[in-house]
C-alpha cells in the first residue's frame, strides 16, 4: 500500500504508523458530561465499510500527521492531508 | 581543564573495515565519510514561517524551500525535513558553535535544535549507486524523478535516514543517527561489494 | 561423445546451445546437457522418465509439464548446506556440475519400498486423516503422525545454516508487464516505443514464452528470431528494465508487485558479493499482466504414469530442447492446438502412433494431418487407462467411438483437456474470476486497480489476438501512465484455430485417475468427498488437500471443480471458483529477510561510549536497538554478581559512571512550551524555573501510564525532556499528536536530540569532586549553586559546551552530563581519569537496575500497560488544577479503586532466600488459584548494600500492608517461598543523600 504524504509525496506503507478514525475529536474535558464523552472517544469506534478518514503518521518521513481518506473493502486511497488545522 | 581538551570521534571510526574488501575494490560506488558537517533543525514559530524566510534569505542568500529539496549557498543549506521545518547544514564551519550563530541570525522566527552531533553523514557516488540504494531505499531515484537538489526523509534497510542529491554523476549524501552508523555502513558495503567498492575518506 | 550420451536428443534443432555441453548428476548418475537446457529437458534428453515418488502413495512419477507450474518433477538440487528440496526440474537451469536427487524414494527411485503406500490406498483416501485417527490423542502423537511423515512428504532440508546471501530491493516503473511471451513483448514494446519506464519480467532464463516452444512465424520469420529482434529492441532502449528468471509472485495494494529474481540459481558456484536471489518490491503504475496460459490434464487411469506429458509440454521438449519424450507418441486431446503435437512429432520424425481426439467430428484438416503423421485416429474415442512399469508408460486402453476397446503400445501420452489462463496473480486482492463458456475456462473478472490482463492470460488462446491484445493493453498502460502511445503494426501470423470440447473425466476408468498429481488427490476422492457433503470447493479443498500443495493447484483445480460440478449436477461456474494466494511460486524464507538476518536481524545502536566500554570487555545487553554495557568485568572476577554488586558498592561508597545516552531525550521548545508540558504530564512545568528539574508522568488517553522521565527548563522557551530508553520514539510520536492534531495553535517546536548528547550519570559521594575536574574553573556547581535538581548550561574539559543536570536514577549525590555525542569517547575517558583519584567505577545496566530498585523506582517491569500514577505511589502528582492526557479517565472508578495493586517493595523473610521476578502473591494460607491472587513480583535484585535478594511488585492494597507477609508463589520455576512486604524505597528513604 501506497500514501501520498502531501509534504514527502506518494511512500510505501511501512514508513506510517496508524492510529485510528479521524473524525472523533477530544471532548472538552469541562463539560459535565466528561467521563462518558472521553470514553466514547478512547474506546467506541466505527468500524464502516467503504471510504473512511483515518490518522497516520509518517514516522519514518517527515512526522507528520495525516488524515488519510481509505476504502477500508479495498485499501483505495483518496488522498492525503496534514492533520494539523493550522500548519504553521 | 584545558589539559583534558576532547576530539570528536567520527561516527564511522572503526566501522568501515570490512572482509573481502580488497578483492571488491572498483569504481562502481565510492564513500566518503562527511564529518565535516555542522546541522541544526530549524523550526518555524507559530505563524513566523514567512518572517523565518525573510530572515534566511536577507541573512544567507537562501530561498527556504517549500518542500523535501536542499538549497544551498556557499558553504550553508538548508534542506526541507517536513512542514515549516528545515535541517541548516554548514560545510566546514565549527559544528559547536553553528546552532547558536543560526540562533543569532534568525531571531525569535525560528527554535533551533543543535543537531551537529546527532547523525553521520555519508557520501555515496558511482555509476552504481542507484542499484546500491535500491536494496534498502523504498524511494525512486530515477533521474527522471529525482534531481540534484532533491532530499528524502526516509528508511534505508530499517534504518532511519535522510538523503540528499548533490549532482547528477550522481551523488548523494545520507545522513543517518550517530548510534546506526555501524549498522549503515554495513548494509552499503554488503550491496555494493558486487560492484566495486571504493572508501576515499577525507 | 556428449550426443551419444543423449540418446533421446534429436541431432540438430533446438534452441540449446550445442557447443556448450554440461555435464551434471541425477541420482549420482552422470549425464550430459546443454547450455539452454532445463534440468527436465536435460533428463528426457537423456532417456529418463522416471525423476520421483509422488507425495502420498510414493506412485513413480516423471515430467508432466515444461514449466512453473509442474507437479511431479520436484527433485534435491545442489548438496550439503545448499540442498534445496521441491525444486521443479522444469524450471531449474543447467548448470556445469548440478547436482540433484529424486525425492521420497527409499532405497532407490525404481524399488521403493514405501510405494506398498499404493497397496493400502484405501487407507488414504479423502478425509483419511480425520476418520482414521479419531482414536486416543496419544496415538495420534505416537504413533500415526511419525508414520505418515515417513511414508508421506516431499523432500528434505539440509537442516544447515543457508550459505548463501539474500536481497531486497525495489524497483519504480510506468508500466510493469509481467510474462515475456508474444503478449507480453507486445505490450513491452508499444509502452517503450511511448517512452514509459518498461520493466519486464519472466520466470523463465529466456524471453519468448510459447513462441520457444511452437513453431510459429510471425512477420514471415519464425517465432524465435521475432524474440530476438524485439527483446534487442526492448535491451537497447533506455527506458527498459529486462528481468529474467524473475518471477512476479504476488500483487499488493495501490500498483506494488513482489518479483523473486533468481540470481546465481543457475550458476555452478557462489559469485562473491552477490545474492542468490533478490526479492524485489516493484512499484508500478500500470501493470499488464501476460502470464499466458496453463495446459490442463485430462482425468482418466494411470494419468500420472511417467510418459504421460502435457501435449505443450511435448512440444516445448521437442522444439525448444530437441529431446524427444519417447519414441511411440500417443496424443489425447480435446482441443485443436494438441494437434500441434501430432504436427510438430510428426516433423520431427518422432512416430506418432495414434490421435485420441474426444470430438467425433473432427476437421477435415486435423484428419489428414494423422494421416500423414501415419497416425491411428480415434475420432470420438477417449483414453481409459494408462499402464506401465515404473519406468514409464508402456501401452494404453482406447475406448473407441463405438465403444470397443483397444489396447495400444505407447510410452508417451501428450494430453491436452484444453487450456486455464493463468490468472492467479489477478485474484490476490480478493477479486473472483469468472467462467466463459465459450472457451471453457475462467478469466479474470475485476483484475486489481491499474493492472490489465492481456494474451492467453485473458482467455485469447490464439496468437494474432495475443499480438494484438498485447500491444493495445501496451498501449493503454503508458497512456494511463501519462504517455502518448500509438499501436504497432502488428505482425502477421497465420491461421492458430483453438477449437475444442470440455472433456474433464474419462468415464469408466478402471485404474486411478489423478486430478491433484502433488499432493495425490483422485477423481475418486472428489466424489467421497461429495458423497460425504464436502461439496462445497473450500471444504472439497479442505478434505482432500486438492490444490493445497505448493503448485496451488495450478494443474487441477479447474478439473476438480468440473467433476464436483458432474457429481451435484450443477455448472462448473455454480459450483464455485478457485482463487489463489501469494506467491504464484513458492519463495525462501531467507529471500523474505535479505540483508536482514543473523546479526543484521535488525538494526543496531551503539552507545557514544561503545568503543570504551568493548575495550573494557563489557558483555552488552540488547535494549531495544540499543547495545548497552551489562557490567564490566575486572580481572578474576567470573560471577556476573559480582561484578555487579561490587559497581553498586564503588558508586554508593565512592563514585560511579554510566552511560545514559539511551534515554530519549526532546528538545521542547517556543513560547507555549511550559503549557503543551501541562497538557502531557500529570503535573506541571509551565511553572518550573529555569535551571531546573522535575520528575513528571504521562498518561495515556485512557488514563494508564505512558512514561516517565525528568525535564529540565534550560531557558524561557526551552525545555529538554527525557524518556526512557524503549519509549522514545513513540513519546516523540504522542507529543507530535498532540502537538499537531489536538493542540496546533500552541506555539511549541519538537526536536528529537537523543542521538544529539552523550550523557553519563555520575554518581556516588565523590560525583562533585569527580566533575570539578571537568568543568571549567569559571562555573560552580557548588550544592549551593546547583542544588538537587538542578539544571544549567557550562563549559568543561577547555570549551567543550555541555548540559549538566543534577538528578539521581541511583540514589547517590549524583549529575548527569551532556555533551556533542562525537565527544563521548573522549568524556568518558575524562571521567575515568578525572575520577581515578576518587576511585571513579563505571557500572553497566545490571548495577543501574541494582540501585533503582533499592531506590523503588519504577522501569519498564513496572511500566506494562495497566499501571497507573497512583499504582505507582504518585498520585498526589496528579494536578487537579489543569487538564492533561489521561485526567478524566484515570479517574474512573476502576482505575481510582484503592483495592488496586499498588507498588510496594518485597522482602525474603528467609533473608538467603534468592526472589523471582513474576512469582504471584497469594494470602498466607491461601490456594494457588487464580481467585487469590493478589499481584506479582515486577522486578528483584540482590542488594549488595542490603546483602539480601529485594523485589518491587504490585500487591492489592499494598501501601496499607507494609509488614505484613505473603507468599511468592513461582510454579513455572516451581518455587514458593514466604516474603514481607515493605516499603518500595530500601534505600535513603528521605533522600538525604541526594541533597548533599
Ligand atoms: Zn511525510
Amino acid at each position: 500500500m501506497r500514501i501520498p504524504c502531501p509534504y514527502c509525496g506518494e511512500r510505501d506503507i511501512h514508513e506510517f504508523a496508524y492510529l485510528g478514525d479521524a473524525t472523533v475529536s477530544r471532548p472538552d474535558p469541562a463539560r459535565n458530561d466528561a467521563v462518558q464523552a472521553f470514553y466514547e472517544y478512547v474506546y467506541l469506534r466505527d468500524n464502516p465499510a467503504g471510504s473512511f478518514q483515518e490518522l497516520w503518521y509518517h514516522a519514518a518521513g517527515c512526522h507528520s500527521w495525516l488524515v488519510v481518506t481509505r476504502d477500508t473493502r479495498t485499501h483505495a486511497i483518496f488522498g492525503a492531508r496534514l492533520a494539523s488545522r493550522e500548519a504553521s | 581543564m584545558s589539559d583534558l581538551a576532547l576530539k570528536p570521534l567520527s561516527a564511522f571510526r572503526g566501522h568501515l573495515a570490512f572482509t573481502g574488501m580488497s578483492e571488491a575494490s572498483g569504481a562502481g560506488v565510492t564513500l566518503e565519510v562527511r564529518d565535516d558537517l555542522a546541522m541544526a533543525i530549524v523550526i518555524a514559530r507559530k505563524g513566523r514561517l514567512a518572517a523565518l524566510a525573510e530572515n534566511v534569505c536577507q541573512t544567507y542568500g537562501i530561498d527556504l524551500p517549500a518542500g523535501p529539496k536542499r538549497v544551498a549557498a556557499g558553504s550553508l543549506a538548508f534542506i526541507g525535513t517536513g512542514p515549516g521545518q528545515f535541517l541548516a547544514v554548514e560545510q566546514g564551519g565549527d559544528a559547536l558553535t553553528f546552532a547558536s550563530r543560526l540562533a543569532g541570525a534568525l531571531g525569535d522566527a525560528a527554535s533551533i535544535s543543535d543537531q551537529s552531533a546527532s547523525r553521520a553523514v555519508l557520501r555515496v557516488s558511482g555509476p552504481r549507486v542507484r542499484g546500491v540504494l535500491a536494496k534498502g531505499l523504498a524511494i525512486d531515484l530515477h533521474p527522471s524523478v529525482f534531481r540534484p537538489g532533491d532530499a528524502a526523509l526516509s528508511s534505508i534497510a530499517l534504518i532511519g535516514a535522510h538523503l540528499w542529491q548533490l549532482d547528477e554523476r550522481p551523488t548523494y549524501e545520507i545522513s543517518v543517527f550517530r548510534s546506526l552508523a555501524g549498522s549503515f555502513a554495513e548494509f552499503i558495503w554488503s550491496s555494493a561489494a558486487e560492484y566495486g567498492v571504493t572508501i576515499d575518506n577525507p | 561423445m556428449a550426443a551419444q550420451s543423449q540418446p533421446a536428443r534429436l541431432q540438430s534443432g533446438g534452441l540449446i546451445d550445442r557447443a556448450r555441453p554440461l555435464e551434471f548428476q541425477f541420482d549420482g548418475r552422470k549425464m550430459t546437457g546443454y547450455a539452454g537446457d532445463t534440468l527436465a529437458s536435460a533428463l528426457v534428453a537423456n532417456g529418463v522418465t522416471l525423476t520421483g515418488r509422488s507425495f502420498k502413495y510414493h506412485r513413480p512419477r516423471g515430467v508432466l509439464t515444461a514449466g512453473s507450474e509442474e507437479p511431479n518433477a520436484l527433485v534435491e538440487l545442489r548438496g550439503g548446506s545448499r540442498r534445496e528440496p521441491n525444486t521443479k526440474a522444469t524450471t531449474v537451469e543447467l548448470f556445469a556440475g548440478l547436482e540433484a536427487r529424486s525425492q521420497n524414494r527409499w532405497p532407490s527411485l525404481t524399488f521403493d519400498a514405501l510405494s506398498v503406500n499404493s497397496l493400502f490406498a484405501p487407507l488414504l483416501v479423502a478425509g483419511f486423516y480425520y476418520k482414521t485417527f479419531m482414536w486416543p490423542a496419544a496415538f495420534w502423537e505416537k504413533l500415526y503422525e511419525p508414520l505418515i511423515r515417513k511414508a508421506a512428504g516431499l523432500g528434505r532440508a539440509s537442516g544447515l545454516p543457508d550459505p548463501d546471501t539474500y536481497e531486497k530491493a525495489f524497483a519504480f516503473c510506468d508500466v510493469l508487464v509481467i510474462g515475456g511471451g508474444p503478449t507480453g513483448l507486445m505490450a513491452a514494446l508499444t509502452a517503450c516505443r511511448a517512452g514509459a519506464r518498461v520493466i519486464l519480467c519472466d520466470e523463465d532464463f529466456g524471453f519468448g514464452g510459447r513462441l520457444l516452444s511452437e513453431t510459429f512465424e510471425i512477420a514471415g520469420i519464425s517465432g524465435a528470431s521475432w524474440v530476438g529482434e524485439t527483446v534487442a529492441e526492448l535491451a537497447e532502449s533506455a527506458n527498459v528494465t529486462l528481468m529474467r528468471r524473475t518471477t512476479v509472485f504476488g500483487v499488493y495494494d495501490t500498483g506494488t508487485y513482489g518479483a523473486l529474481e533468481r540470481v546465481g540459481d543457475h550458476l555452478p558456484t557462489h559469485v562473491p558479493h552477490q545474492p542468490r536471489q533478490r526479492l524485489w518490491k516493484i512499484v508500478a503504475k500500470r501493470a499488464v499482466l501476460a502470464a499466458g496460459a496453463i495446459e490442463r490434464p485430462i482425468v482418466f487411469g494411470g494419468n500420472d504414469r511417467p510418459g504421460a506429458v502435457m501435449a505443450a509440454a511435448v512440444r516445448s521438449y521437442v522444439n525448444r530442447y530437441a529431446a524427444v519424450p519417447g519414441r511411440r507418441i500417443a496424443v489425447f486431446t480435446n482441443n485443436d492446438d494438441g494437434w500441434k503435437t501430432v504436427a510438430d512429432c510428426a516433423a520431427a520424425g518422432i512416430p506418432v502412433e495414434a490421435v485420441i481426439d474426444p470430438r467425433a467430428n473432427l476437421p477435415e484438416g486435423l484428419r489428414n494431418l494423422a494421416d500423414r503423421a501415419g497416425a491411428t485416429l480415434f475420432a470420438g474415442g477417449r483414453v481409459l487407462d494408462a499402464y506401465g512399469v515404473s519406468s514409464g508408460l508402456q501401452a494404453i486402453d482406447v475406448e473407441t467411438a463405438g465403444g470397443s476397446i483397444v489396447t495400444l503400445n505407447a510410452d508417451c501420452l501428450a494430453m491436452s483437456g484444453g487450456w486455464n489462463p493463468a490468472l492467479a496473480l489477478t485474484t490476490h486482492l480478493g477479486s473472483r474470476p469468472v467462467w466463459r463458456p465459450d472457451i471453457h475456462a475462467f478469466v479474470a473478472s475485476a483484475p486489481p486497480p491499474g493492472l490489465e490482463v492481456a494474451g492467453a492470460a485473458n482467455g485469447s488462446l490464439a496468437l494474432a489476438a495475443c499480438l494484438a491484445e498485447g500491444a493495445a493493453e501496451g498501449a493503454k498502460a503508458a497512456e494511463a501512465a501519462g504517455f502518448s502511445a500509438s499501436m504497432p503494426a502488428i505482425p502477421a501470423v497465420g491461421a492458430d484455430p483453438t477449437g475444442m470440447m470440455p472433456l474433464w473425466k474419462v468415464e469408466r476408468s478402471r485404474t486411478k485417475a489423478f486430478v491433484d498429481f502433488q499432493n495425490d488427490v483422485t477423481a475418486k476422492d472428489i466424489a467421497i468427498s461429495e458423497s460425504e457433503g464436502y461439496r462445497s470447493v473450500e471444504h472439497l479443498k479442505r478434505y482432500t488437500a486438492l490444490g493445497m500443495a505448493t503448485d496451488q493447484g495450478k494443474t487441477a483445480n479447474v478439473n476438480a471443480l468440473a467433476i464436483m460440478a458432474a457429481l451435484t449436477g450443477k455448472s462448473i461456474p455454480e459450483t464455485g471458483v478457485t482463487t489463489f494466494r501469494p506467491p504464484y511460486t513458492p519463495v525462501a524464507i531467507a529471500a523474505f529477510a535479505g540483508h536482514h538476518r543473523g546479526k543484521h536481524f535488525r538494526p543496531t545502536r551503539l552507545t557514544p561510549s561503545h568503543l570504551w566500554a568493548a575495550e573494557q570487555g563489557a558483555p552488552f545487553v540488547e535494549t531495544g536497538q540499543w547495545l548497552r554495557a551489562q557490567w564490566y568485568p575486572r580481572p578474576g572476577e567470573t560471577d556476573w554478581l559480582v561484578s555487579v554488586s561490587r559497581e553498586v558498592n564503588a558508586t554508593r561508597s565512592g563514585v560511579g559512571v554510566c552511560d545514559v545516552s539511551t534515554l530519549g531525550k526532546i528538545d521542547i521548545m517556543g513560547a507555549d512550551a511550559g503549557a503543551f508540558l501541562d497538557r502531557v504530564y500529570i503535573n506541571t512545568f509551565s511553572t518550573l524555573a529555569i535551571g531546573k528539574v522535575r520528575y513528571g508522568v504521562m498518561l495515556r488517553e485512557d488514563g494508564i501510564v505512558m512514561d516517565d522521565g525528568t525535564t529540565a527548563r534550560l531557558a524561557d522557551h526551552h525545555y529538554y525532556m527525557s524518556t526512557t530508553t524503549v519509549n522514545a520514539a513513540k513519546v516523540m510520536q504522542h507529543l507530535e499528536f498532540c502537538h499537531q492534531v489536538l493542540w496546533p495553535e500552541l506555539d511549541v517546536q519538537l526536536a528529537s536530540a537523543t542521538e544529539q548528547w552523550a550523557q553519563f550519570a555520575i554518581a556516588g559521594p565523590n560525583a562533585r569532586d569527580t566533575l570539578r575536574g571537568l568543568i571549567d574553573p569559571e562555573f560552580d556547581i557548588s550544592n549551593e549553586a546547583l542544588p538537587y535538581m538542578g539544571a544549567t548550561t557550562l563549559t568543561i574539559c577547555g570549551g567543550l559546551p555541555a548540559r549538566l543536570f543534577r538528578i539521581s536514577f541511583s540514589g547517590e549525590l549524583a549529575y548527569e552530563i551532556a555533551v556533542p555525542a562525537g565527544y563521548g569517547d573522549g568524556l568518558i575517558r575524562a571521567i575515568m581519569s578525572v575520577g581515578a583519584p576518587f576511585g571513579v567505577t563505571p557500572y553497566g545496566t545490571e548495577a543501574l537496575g541494582v540501585m533503582r530498585i533499592e531506590k523503588g523506582h519504577a522501569a519498564g517491569n513496572e511500566l506494562n500497560g495497566t499501571i497507573t500514577a497512583a499504582d505507582l505511589g504518585l498520585g498526589r502528582m496528579m494536578s487537579t488544577k489543569k487538564d492533561y492526557i489521561g485526567r478524566v479517565m484515570a479517574e474512573r472508578p476502576g482505575l481510582a479503586d484503592p483495592e488496586r495493586p499498588r507498588l510496594v517493595g518485597f522482602k525474603p523473610v528467609d533473608r538467603a532466600q534468592r526472589l523471582r521476578a513474576g512469582a504471584h502473591f497469594l494470602p498466607l494460607g491461601a490456594k494457588a488459584v487464580a481467585a487469590n491472587d493478589e499481584g506479582f513480583m515486577t522486578s528483584v535484585a540482590f542488594s549488595p548494600s542490603l546483602n539480601h535478594w529485594i523485589g518491587l511488585g504490585y500487591l492489592k492494597n499494598g501501601a496499607s500492608r507494609l509488614g505484613e507477609r505473603v507468599r511468592a508463589h513461582d510454579p513455572v520455576r516451581g518455587l514458593e517461598f514466604e516474603v514481607e512486604i515493605c516499603d518500595p524505597i530500601f534505600i535513603d528513604p528521605k533522600g538525604e543523600r541526594l541533597r548533599v
